[in-house]
């Protein structure tokens, strides 16, 4: 406590006010499981999944700590890096629901490396690494989304051991880090008790999301291992493999993990993010490929539906659209487009009638995007898959970091790290961390370290 | 509150922690908008799984009687709801909301009426300084619902601490002002005493608590899960995905669950040979080899980071090749320039790779094992010494570790063991008369005459496997050299009955160079040789799409429209490769001849191939 400096309070006060006065809502910032503690007020670290890149310094993945604290004599530089061993397509991340650990994943190798991030939030450590995921999941390929439940992370897949197509499931962890169960996604063969919508259901995963209130989560589908680890310029001249993309969302029962429906979403859905207000029983995803805005929403009779109702940029051109992330107050939807690197800005106020209002060019290409809870902070990274990056853009457009301060207007520049410069690799998921939340934290103090046995 | 804490706490903080942390979420936010949809149904008690999470810990705590006892002897036998409170947390959002929830829950609980004594509800305060039993006593009061035993218990330090940490409660202590934030979450705990839900206390359901403890109480005992249905497809992709291009499609997707394997006995079926196949030349691998052989083909850690084994291009039901690539992706997701060939009757091949510069299978294994781009192991000794460290195949080198010769014997064992014969083909030569069709009947009269296919695709009498074992130049590699540019604008399908145009610049963004393939030229250096490639042998043809050594052909079809229209002209063109001026009619009877060159036994190699374990990495 006598660290404590007497400039902190207000933040730590916005952060457990936060906690009260969004009680409705659920959790990039904007974009994290709702049963996630939440971080409200000024971020102090982002923590970067970062892909090795061969011939680039130690060319293996590793978590990178930016100090994004403006306060801090260290702003906008990388103040800590763990390499953890390999390339293992490095990918998505999540914390668990006290925020004490990040599990990031690798879709290659489909390990699972768990960082501590409590104990010293400037300086995470790995303190557990899951190498048998493929082989205690059943089979399971990929570990893609790590999104937080009670005391477990459920963990979506994006391939299998068997064929390395999209067929695929989801598993549950326990916080400690021992295997659950498995969850196969939906195929015409086994669907689970869920009903087709149309005529798609294909079995393949992606992201998941969950309402609580409503008892029901969504998934996504993306490829399966031989696609997302091909060249992309290759697998675009392969006809086979442009037809193995999922076109499919499913909505679930949350409580008992049954699918209860699959919804025909054509052209590789992606990220799932949930509207935040308890009156707004709606979430949104967008197709890689044939660029769609989808609403997934349910009906003044309670039945789950989807519907395309937005075209992002022109879909003829593919600008590829990747991440997206929802405003606290359901107003707006960043969405970021690959191909074209540009960040834009939906409102979202009529959820059945987005429309783009603002766009940026963020870089050579543009990949994930992340904003403090009261979107005043905008985050951006590069990389969308290794073997689908772009090899040639300006100096520093390629593979970075960006920050971004949000006005309402326009994005204006705060600061960025080229990932090549500063030989660290490709930039991909980033999650935003705060001393407030940490164990020297004076009003978060752990009462013991129960989890801190973990990586024994 | 000690000074050095007032000082950055603004006043109310506390009171507001202990609201925001012990709920954090909605209040049962399905009962907040009346004006919403109809609520949603619980689940019936028992549709569900509760998969054990871990053993409830124990520690000590204090009764209402004072007396301390562990907390395994009060949960015992039961079926056990186990939350933590203190009484001073008097907000009314914080712990008696969740004190109320369970509450609910117990009286849904006690209306069932039939769980009587299996059932307890158990709440240990971590406050005991003030949460005496008589306090403890007069906070039950407001809870308690007649017919469900719910105790009011305490913890003293340390044992409290431990508990609490043992249950990953997070809990500060605010000083005297009665506050302790922390974040409340309660336990299901089954009657072996294993946690089988955990829930947060700002997104307690009563409904569905009462919903579990019911599913718990039905469970007499843990259930074997209910096989799928077996599958009857054994070959194809998961989605055949046919007719994908047109709006038209409909998915027919397989669970993988639904596979279910069956071992064949591969040695005595590989020493009795199949009917229409030659001999295979001996010695045979005994049952062992093959066995051992089998297990290491479906092995992922034979690859150097455990992710690729020999079946994750050669995939079974895939006609041992991969059906849904042109040219396979190796380690780290490399290209690879060349299709994989199937390996059905690969053992009757006396020589390997498309362009033949391998003589025997049991060498050609560290091709893959050692290339960059394929299972990218460093060494020879390194896949050696990391076999001999797997428990798997501790004895399995008769007791030695592997070497070179006994690995290579091993996977070329199992690889000699998938002959696949008694195709219709077969049995109409074997003297089934009616075992081939007309049209397939006709469409062989073609292949060894007007479309003069025999001519390297040899149709042997003793045996035929379609192949004369030659390189020939069909233009297929002198196009892909000489003459492909990169068109402006090529067709990419993004969905069922969807293509867009993409630009030749979007497409080379993040595109490795083509890679040139000059076929058997690299073995011999021999201008003479330029694009030439091995003739692979047709049986089982119709399984092993996409077709020609670079897979650039998607079905028969358009293999036989290739030919059809005199391959590619170029200076080393094979002079047995013409115009062939095949109407439809015989080009379709072509077809129906080579699809019926597919073995009546791949079935059974498949689902033999699914009995074997897949060789995953497991920690230690």
């Amino acid at each position: 406590m006598k660290h404590v400096t007497s400039a902190r309070w207000p933040r730590l006060f916005a952060l457990a006010l936060g906690l009260v006065a969004t009680l409705p809502a659920a959790a990039d910032e904007t974009c994290v499981s709702p049963y996630m503690k939440r971080l409200t007020g000024q971020e102090d670290f982002m923590y970067i999944w970062t892909l090795g890149a061969l011939g680039m310094g130690d060319e293996q993945d590793k978590l990178v700590t930016v100090d994004v604290q403006p306060n801090s004599k260290t702003y906008g530089k990388v103040i800590h890096s763990v390499s953890v061993g390999g390339r293992n397509e490095a990918h998505h991340s999540g914390f668990t629901d006290d925020r004490r650990f990040l599990w990031a994943g690798g879709l290659d190798s489909s390990n699972i490396f768990i960082f501590d991030v409590y104990t010293d939030p400037a300086k995470p450590k790995l303190v557990s690494t899951i190498t048998d995921f493929v082989a205690a999941t059943g089979g399971i390929v990929g570990p893609h989304s790590f999104y937080a439940l009670p005391g477990r992370m459920l963990i979506t897949g994006l391939s299998n051991n068997q064929d390395h197509g999209g067929r695929t499931g989801m598993a549950e962890y326990t916080n400690e880090g021992e295997y659950i169960t498995t969850h196969w996604m939906p195929t015409d063969d086994q669907l689970g008790g869920a009903v087709k919508a149309g005529k798609l259901a294909d079995g393949y995963g992606y992201d998941v999301r969950a309402m609580p209130r409503l008892n029901v989560m969504l998934t996504s589908s993306f490829t399966g291992w031989n696609n997302y680890m091909m060249n992309l310029g290759k697998m675009m001249a392969d006809g086979e493999a442009m037809k193995r993309f999922g076109n499919t969302v499913a909505v679930w029962d949350l409580h008992t993990r049954k699918p209860l429906k699959v919804f025909d979403v054509p052209g590789a859905p992606l990220e799932i993010r949930c509207a935040w207000n308890e009156k707004h029983d709606y979430c949104f995803t967008t197709t890689a490929l044939t660029s769609q805005i989808w609403l997934i929403h349910r009906d003044s009779k309670g039945e789950w539906q989807a519907q395309s109702v937005a075209a992002i940029g022109d879909p003829k051109k593919i600008p590829l659209p990747v991440d997206i992330s929802i405003a606290a107050d359901d107003s707006t939807l960043w969405v970021n487009t690959w191909n074209d690197g540009m960040a834009r800005l939906f409102d979202i106020s009529d959820p059945f009638k987005p429309k783009q209002i603002y766009e940026k060019q963020i870089g050579a290409q543009v990949n994930m995007v992340s904003q403090s809870w009261d979107g005043k902070r905008v985050y951006f990274t590069s990389s969308l898959l290794a073997n689908w990056d772009k090899t040639e853009g300006p100096e520093g457009d390629l593979q970075f970091f960006k920050a971004y301060a949000w006005d309402g207007k326009a994005l204006k520049p705060s600061f960025s790290v080229n990932f090549i410069k500063e030989k660290l690799g490709r930039a991909h998921q980033m999650t935003l961390g705060a001393r407030a939340m940490s164990a020297g934290a004076p009003i978060d103090r752990p009462a013991t370290t129960g989890l801190a046995t973990l990586g024994k | 509150m000690p000074a050095a804490a007032r000082r950055w706490l603004p006043p109310g903080a506390l009171a507001v922690l202990c609201a925001g942390l012990l709920i954090g979420a909605p209040l049962a936010a399905h009962e907040a908008h009346p004006a919403a949809p109809p609520a949603r149904q619980l689940p019936a008690p028992g549709s569900y799984a509760l998969p054990p999470l871990r053993a409830a810990p124990d520690g000590l705590v204090r009764d209402e009687q004072g007396k301390v006892r562990p907390l395994h002897e009060l949960l015992a036998g039961r079926i056990v709801v186990l939350s933590f409170i203190y009484t001073r947390c008097a907000d009314g959002a914080g712990c008696p909301m969740a004190s109320y929830t369970l509450s609910q829950a117990a009286g849904r609980l006690a209306k069932s009426g039939e769980l009587g004594s299996r059932v307890a509800f158990l709440s240990l305060s971590f406050d005991p300084a003030h949460d005496s039993p008589e306090v403890l006593a007069a906070y039950a009061g407001h809870f308690q619902k007649p017919g469900i035993d719910w105790r009011f218990m305490a913890a003293d330090p340390p044992s409290m601490g431990q508990l609490l940490g043992a249950y990953r409660q997070d809990v500060v202590k605010g000083g005297d002002d009665a506050s302790l934030a922390h974040t409340l979450r309660v336990f299901l705990i089954d009657a072996a005493g294993q946690i089988r839900n955990e829930y947060t206390a700002g997104f307690l359901d009563a409904g569905l608590l009462a919903t579990d403890v019911q599913t718990l109480a039905l469970e007499t005992a843990r259930k074997a899960e209910t096989p799928p249905r077996p599958s009857p497809a054994s070959t194809g992709t998961g989605d055949p995905r046919a007719g994908y291009q047109s709006g038209a499609y409909r998915s027919g997707s397989r669970a993988l669950l639904a596979r279910q394997g069956v071992p064949l006995a591969l040695a005595a079926r590989l020493a009795a040979g199949e009917p229409g196949l030659p001999a295979m030349p001996g010695p045979l691998p005994d049952a062992a080899q093959i066995a051992l052989g089998r297990r290491l083909f479906f092995d992922r850690r034979l690859s150097h980071n455990n992710t690729l084994s020999c079946a994750s291009c050669h995939v079974p039901e895939q006609g041992f090749t991969s059906n849904e690539l042109a040219t396979p992706i190796g380690i780290e997701g490399r290209s690879v320039r060349r299709n994989a060939p199937t390996l059905l009757n690969v053992g009757f091949l006396p020589r390997l790779f498309h362009d033949s510069r391998e003589n025997r299978l049991e060498q050609q294994i560290w091709a893959p094992l050692l290339a960059f781009n394929e299972m990218g192991n460093p060494a020879i000794g390194y896949v050696l010494d990391k076999i001999a460290g797997l428990p798997e195949y501790a004895t399995a080198f008769d007791g030695s570790p592997p070497t070179m010769e006994t690995l290579g014997a091993a996977l070329a064992a199992y690889q000699r063991s998938l002959i696949a014969g008694d195709s219709p083909f077969d049995r109409w030569r074997g003297g089934e008369e009616t075992a081939l069709p007309p049209a397939a009947l006709r469409g062989y009269a073609l292949f060894t005459g007007k479309a003069g296919c025999s001519g390297c695709h040899l149709a042997a009498p003793d045996g035929p496997l379609f192949t004369d074992q030659l390189w020939h130049n069909t233009g297929i590699g002198y196009r892909q050299s000489m003459i492909d540019r990169p068109a402006a604008e090529a067709a990419v399908t993004v969905g069922p009955g969807l293509s867009l145009p993409v630009s030749a610049r979007d497409r080379a963004a993040s595109s490795i160079e083509p890679v040139n393939d000059l076929g058997r030229y690299e073995v011999t250096g021999d201008p003479a040789d330029r694009w030439r490639f091995r003739t692979p042998g047709l049986r089982n043809v119709a399984l092993t799409a996409p077709y020609m050594h670079d897979g650039s052909l998607p079905d028969l079809a358009a293999v036989v429209a290739f030919y059809n229209a005199g391959g590619v002209p170029n200076e080393g063109l094979d002079a047995r490769i013409r115009p062939l001026n095949l109407d439809a009619t015989e080009r379709a009877e072509l077809l129906a001849f080579l699809e019926s060159l597919t073995g009546g036994s791949v079935d059974a190699l498949v689902k033999d191939a699914w009995a074997a374990p897949i060789g995953d990495h497991r920690a230690r």
